[in-house]
């Protein structure tokens, strides 16, 4: 008896302990342990906007008639995205100044003379003084548009402040909003797109993302730009929190011709094509290679894409084996194919001996992940598993062994990347990374299609894991039928809407999507509302510091965090 | 103080009377007592800046050496791959037998090098430093007076921008990558010629300085409820709104006299490809463009990156580019090295020397420019081949306004990187006496060197 209540008492103990710590330790925090409904709001991530966001909400805001010229502070890839790596980033002194003149030049021109009757939405009393009343408005309003919520009465204040500091200064009521504007402009919560969560009320020691932060993970996912202000009143009335009014949004906006500007967005960052900025090709070995060439190779792939996936809705897969592509005047040159059409880009199919295979056989894929003078299977190899399996490869090690590696100037390059697969220390990866890239080796690091090197004819077979296949059509084949390809893009889809790296515990929700994108004829738009529209899409994870100090116990147990 | 207030006085005038906040740094220039106070033309100011090129110098394990000279200490023989120092060499010191040392870490090919010279900490990651680069604190400790608190210039002409300037370790500065970006960053709007003689102070700045101040008092705000590593990348934000902040409260200054001040003309827009002859040249514009820029106080401290760690310069009409040759080129068994390799080390060398020529050019003072400042200048690997961290070439050129006794090569058994990089940092003022981690923490400066 003694000894059973003992363990009763013990029992009992426990299960007190265990009732009683679990809502402290979730509660607000450690320290006040106040309860659990006072839960603060909190930021979980300062993502920085990407340039084309930036661009694209300023023509929203202000007209496309406003002229950006600034340099913009480089971006950052991680896990093969750059909406993964830029996050991460934040602002240098050179870029803040990048950004402050722009600042002051959109400022300029979007209350111009002849713009500012049409932007201000209200007149002063006297345009050579300040006006309170309109400025307020004028504030509220591109600060909303701006900031993506409403701002708070201070943030207001301050901007009033100025403007009103302005228009003495000046002795002009507009000179005064150009002010109060620029600091919008250079805002941080402009630059930045600031996520915040709020306590759930359906689960208040849970955190839900807020209304504002939903409306723009999904106009950045599908529009590429700010929510506009149909979506920023789903947030104002809550009915993006419903399932209902969230479907209604994803719709209108999916349905809208702005998708193509997202979808665009999106191919762009995963495809890479942002490195053509920067391409360079040694001219004494590509004469052909120019900025002309490099432009249209970006477009030609987008162009594609675009067609394929979006307006035609194909299926995914398709990519790799579809010959019907665009192209322009210079890139028909490199193609070696007569440009027979007036207009500036005209659709085209490759004949099936010109060996070309989907968009692995693009000049755009083909030069970009080539070296200056040659090309290079192994560059491209590393990209086909990065960008379509996400599979990265790791960093060469420190202590390879060059010196068994023979130099040679003569033959094919499949001799030297033979020898790093004998290497021990290289063939790990390179047995990985080559084979794709030698099978692409039919086209020189231009995209130029080739059949010999150095006289020697160039042997396009190549053995992936055990399948062998011959040149850039069994390629794609292959990748056509690989599982892992779409899964990839599952994955790509999603965090690249969510901003960061995808972790061990959302694998099971990822592998059901896939499949539901696999049963819906692996069509992308679908998968992009698909993913838009499930609750993981907004989960609370936190940002990668939140998980420190500043986050309460609570916040820490739901979040899920991701290392 | 009494300066500080008589300055805000006379920007209060200037503004009839209005209540403007203006959170004006305090100037060097009003503070003559340091030792260097320029405005009364007695002491011209040490600069400091970094140059580094990709894929280090020639010094096979068999013995080969391109560039490591026998002797020690002052008058060491011209290597090699150093030719194109000889001009200038009596201002150069020469460090081998510096190693980064990553203890348990693995070496990052192509990044442990530079990251351990610049940040004292063999990073953990190929994709980020570990701490902040010690540029920065160099330029907090001597950037504050001029328009910029340091320039960042990129002269690969790459793919992608290089930088290995940071304060987070993971953002990094954006350079300026084209001899026209350089020119019209320094010399474009906003800049104020220190010789003309009807300088007027713009009042539209000031109204600019509020904006900036709205921002700032935001900042609270914004940092709560906010995790630890955004908190890193909001103070780095409020940290440049602030260096935007001294460049507007500079530009309300009438600026010094400056006699060796020329406006240079603007550039035209180079080639664009990242071939060796290429990027020499454009070295050779950027320096020229900069060394002005240094001398005409727009800034004193500078990053310059001839060519990334993972070089991508090749020869023109050479199918391989440099860095594969590094890897793929066997040893002459006669020779004990790698010919061609060496012989291209040799034309990335020729930019440097050119660069540290075209600070020589400039007179300044009893001096040159290049006797006001101090580059260090390094590389990210030893001997390339076989991505080598040990012997890393570095190098210290110029006076330092007479701090530096240059002119001499120095060999350590295998010593830190950090003694070079902790040397750098004293030789030019900035207030640190311990630099590194791990092993690599040192406290140890390279007396020798130091006058």
């Amino acid at each position: 008896m003694l000894k059973n209540s003992g363990v009763l008492c013990v029992t009992l103990v426990a299960l007190l302990l265990a009732g009683m710590l679990r809502p402290a330790a979730a509660s607000t925090s450690a320290v006040t342990q106040q309860p659990s409904s006072d839960l603060k709001p909190i930021k979980v991530a300062f993502r920085r906007i990407t340039e084309s966001q930036y661009r694209h909400t300023i023509a929203d805001v202000f007209g496309s008639d406003i002229q950006i010229n600034a340099r913009f502070e480089p971006e950052k890839r991680d896990e093969g995205l750059l909406a993964i790596g830029t996050p991460q980033l934040s602002l240098t002194s050179s870029g803040f100044e990048q950004y402050f003149a722009l600042a002051s030049a959109i400022s300029e021109q979007a209350l111009s003379e002849t713009k500012r009757d049409a932007i201000v939405g209200c007149k002063p009393a006297d345009t050579a003084r300040a006006d309170e009343a309109c400025a307020r408005k004028f504030v509220a309003k591109y600060g909303e548009r701006l900031f993506r919520r409403p701002l708070t009465d201070v943030e207001v204040a301050v901007r009033l402040k100025s403007a009103s500091v302005g228009a003495q200064q000046s002795s002009d009521f507009y000179g005064g909003l150009k002010l109060a504007l620029t600091s919008l402009l250079v805002a941080p919560e402009f630059l930045f797109r600031v996520e915040t969560a709020e306590p759930d009320p359906v689960n208040p020691q849970q955190y839900r993302l807020d209304a504002y932060t939903k409306a723009s993970r999904i106009a950045f996912l599908l529009w590429d730009t700010s929510p506009d202000e149909e979506l920023l009143a789903a947030a104002r009335s809550g009915a993006i929190h419903t399932e209902a009014g969230l479907k209604g949004q994803l719709t209108r906006l999916i349905s809208s011709p702005r998708y193509e500007q997202g979808a665009r967005a999106f191919f762009t960052d995963m495809l890479q094509l942002d490195g053509f900025e920067n391409v360079v090709k040694d001219p004494a070995i590509y004469p052909k290679f120019n900025q002309s060439i490099a432009d249209g190779a970006m477009e030609q792939t987008l162009k594609t894409t675009i067609d394929l996936l979006i307006t035609k809705k194909r299926d995914y897969r398709e990519l790799f084996t579809s010959n019907e592509t665009f192209i322009n005047r210079p890139l028909a040159s490199v193609y070696n194919v007569p440009y027979l059409s007036a207009g500036n880009w005209v659709a085209y199919t490759f004949s099936p001996s010109s060996e070309r295979a989907g968009i692995l056989t693009q000049v755009s894929f083909l030069s970009l992940f080539s070296h200056p003078g040659t090309s290079s299977p192994t560059k491209r190899g590393i990209k086909v598993n990065e960008i379509f399996k996400c599979e990265p490869t790791p960093n060469p090690p420190a202590d390879v062994d060059f010196s068994k590696v023979k130099d040679s100037t003569n033959g094919t390059i499949r001799g030297r990347l033979l020898d790093h697969m004998e290497n021990a220390g290289c063939t790990v990866c390179h047995r990985r990374s080559d084979p794709p890239g030698l099978a692409l080796e039919h086209f020189d690091g231009l995209g130029q299609l080739r059949t010999t090197e150095n006289g020697v004819p160039i042997d396009v077979s190549a053995d992936l894991s055990g399948v062998k296949l011959v040149g850039a059509e069994g390629l794609a084949k292959f990748l056509h039928d690989d599982p892992k390809v779409p899964a990839c893009l599952v994955r790509n889809v999603y965090a690249y809407g969510v901003g960061r790296k995808t972790g061990i515990r959302e694998e099971d929700y990822l592998a059901d999507q896939t499949k539901i994108f696999a049963n819906n004829g692996y069509r992308v738009p679908d998968l992009m509302v698909q993913i838009a529209s499930s609750p993981e899409f907004f989960k609370v994870t936190g940002s990668s510091g939140a998980r420190t100090a500043a986050l309460t116990p609570a916040a820490a147990t739901v979040q899920g965090v991701h290392p | 103080m009494s300066f500080r207030f008589d300055r805000r006085s006379v920007l209060r005038g200037m503004l009839g009377g209005t209540a403007v906040y203006m959170g004006l740094p305090v100037l060097d220039v009003f503070l003559n007592g340091n030792g260097s106070a320029y405005a009364n033309g007695a002491k011209l100011p040490v600069r400091f800046g970094t140059y580094f090129w990709g894929l280090g110098l020639t010094d096979t394990p068999t013995g080969g050496t391109r560039w490591v000279p026998t002797k020690t200490g002052p008058g060491y023989e011209i290597m090699p791959e150093l030719e194109s120092l000889s001009v200038v060499k009596d201002k150069v010191s020469v460090f081998s037998g510096f190693r980064a040392i990553a203890d348990a870490k693995a070496n990052q090919v192509h990044w442990s090098g530079h990251a351990s010279i610049l940040t004292g900490i063999a990073p953990a990651l190929a994709s980020r430093f570990d701490g902040p680069t010690f540029d920065t604190r160099i330029a907090d400790a001597i950037g504050t007076s001029t328009r910029y608190k340091m320039i960042d210039v990129d002269a690969s002409l790459s793919r992608h921008p290089v930088s290995y300037s940071t304060r987070t370790g993971t953002t990094f500065a954006s350079p300026e990558t084209t001899a026209l970006g350089l020119y019209t960053r320094l010399f474009g709007p906003g800049f104020q010629d220190p010789n003309s003689a009807n300088w007027k102070p713009d009042p539209s700045i000031m109204l600019r300085q509020s904006v900036l101040s709205a921002v700032k008092d935001q900042r609270d705000a914004l940092m709560a409820g906010v995790g630890k590593a955004d908190q890193v990348k909001l103070d780095q934000y409020f940290n440049s709104v602030r260096e935007m902040e001294n460049q507007l409260a500079v530009q309300l200054q009438k600026p010094d006299k400056c006699e060796a001040c020329v406006v240079p003309a603007a550039p035209n827009e180079g080639p664009r490809s990242a071939s060796v002859d290429v990027v020499n040249a454009n070295t050779k514009t950027m320096a020229k463009l900069l060394a002005m820029g240094l001398v005409c106080n727009q800034t004193r401290v500078f990053t310059f990156v001839h060519t990334a760690g993972s070089s991508e310069t090749y020869v023109a009409g050479q199918s391989k580019i440099y860095h594969q040759i590094t890897h793929d080129e066997p040893t002459d068994a006669q020779l004990g090295y790698q010919p061609e390799t060496s012989k291209i080390a040799g034309m990335v060398m020729q930019a440097f020397g050119d660069f540290l020529v075209e600070m020589n050019a400039i007179k300044e003072g009893d001096g040159t420019l290049l006797d006001h400042m101090l580059v260090m200048g390094f590389s990210d690997t030893g001997y390339a081949k076989i991505h080598s961290i040990e012997n890393i070439p570095m190098f210290l050129a110029g006076g330092a306004g007479g701090k530096h006794k240059a002119g001499q090569h120095i060999h350590t058994a295998g010593d830190s990187v950090t003694r070079v990089s902790l040397t750098a940092m004293q030789l030019v003022g900035a207030p640190v006496g311990e630099f590194g981690t791990g092993t690599m923490k040192t406290s140890r400066p390279i007396s020798e060197v130091m006058a």
